[in-house]
């Protein structure tokens, strides 16, 4: 089957770790890049945050975020591999890859509760952002059916590490 | 009485202790089958939600994520532990209840298993 490029325009922004996308055009290659570029990104961040995590549930979330966004990138990887397209970098997968960058930085330099609320913190911003995207941008903008199929069996775990973050940053404030 | 009518008295006698010998038989084990019950895991939710089932009967649970889940009982009456993407897990009823489940993995995923 071959990948057919389409375009889209970006109407929201993508906002991730205090930096902004606007409006660009992107196309299923690039809509493939930026899937994985977010899901490594949340790989990178559960892996560092399960070893300097202090409370369990935050340590627990943070193994769950390795295993799940593991698996989800496995699978757009697959797909990505048997359509025969290479992931395109584009800005906004830059970008998540440099809020994620800049995440680590500010995470290294904490420790203890301080550490385990500026990682969930962000953690709940990055999939409130990453669902906006899915649900505007990437959804109605993925062409190959597909992609396009493949993002709509994700968006639940998106939902629920959502309200799973939540969850434990109300759990942390008490 | 004659020979002949004898021996159609004894055919009968014999028809009838028969019919109902299968008649009791049918009655007596009254075998219920067991139900086998699917769960299908995916999207983060159990479907269905609410599972009805008698003692004996079982329920499967198949992954259909991509991502591994679990089905753990509240009560602590089961717990399937990981299932990987893909595969299934069986639990056969023995308990009457209501038993609340869970992923222990991703709290947000709830479903009841009602056994009677």
């Amino acid at each position: 089957m071959k990948f057919k490029l389409t375009t889209l325009v970006i109407a929201g922004s993508l906002v991730v770790g205090g930096s902004a996308v606007s409006a660009q055009q992107v196309n299923d290659a690039q809509i493939a890049s930026i899937v994985v570029t977010a899901n490594q990104v949340d790989i990178d961040a559960g892996k560092f945050a399960s070893g300097r995590a202090t409370n369990p549930e935050v340590k627990k979330f943070a193994d769950l975020m390795v295993t799940d966004h593991t698996a989800v990138n496995k699978s757009a990887v697959d797909l990505a591999t048997r359509l025969k397209v290479t992931p395109e970098d584009n800005p906004t997968s830059q970008n998540l890859k440099s809020g994620g960058e800049s995440n680590l930085k500010n995470l290294k330099g904490l420790k203890g509760a301080a550490f385990d609320r500026a990682y969930v913190e962000h953690e709940v911003a990055y999939h409130q952002a990453v669902l906006d995207a899915v649900d505007k941008t990437l959804i109605p903008g993925a062409k190959n059916e597909e992609l396009k199929a493949l993002l709509v069996k994700t968006r639940p775990a998106f939902v629920a590490h959502l309200e799973h973050a939540k969850h434990v940053q109300s759990m942390l404030s008490k | 009485m004659t020979r002949l009518v004898k021996l159609e008295i004894a055919g009968v006698v014999i028809v009838a202790a028969l019919a109902l010998l299968t008649f009791s038989r049918a009655r007596g084990a009254a075998p219920v089958k067991p139900v086998t019950h699917q769960v299908a895991i995916e999207g983060m939710q159990f479907q269905p939600e609410v599972v009805s089932l008698a003692r004996g009967d079982s329920i499967v649970w198949t992954n259909k994520d991509l991502f591994p889940h679990t089905v753990t009982s509240k009560s602590g009456d089961f717990d399937s532990h990981e299932i990987k993407a893909g595969e299934s897990w069986t639990y056969r009823a023995v308990k009457k209840g209501e038993f609340p489940y869970v992923c222990s993995f991703h709290p947000t995923m709830k479903a009841v298993a009602r056994i009677r």
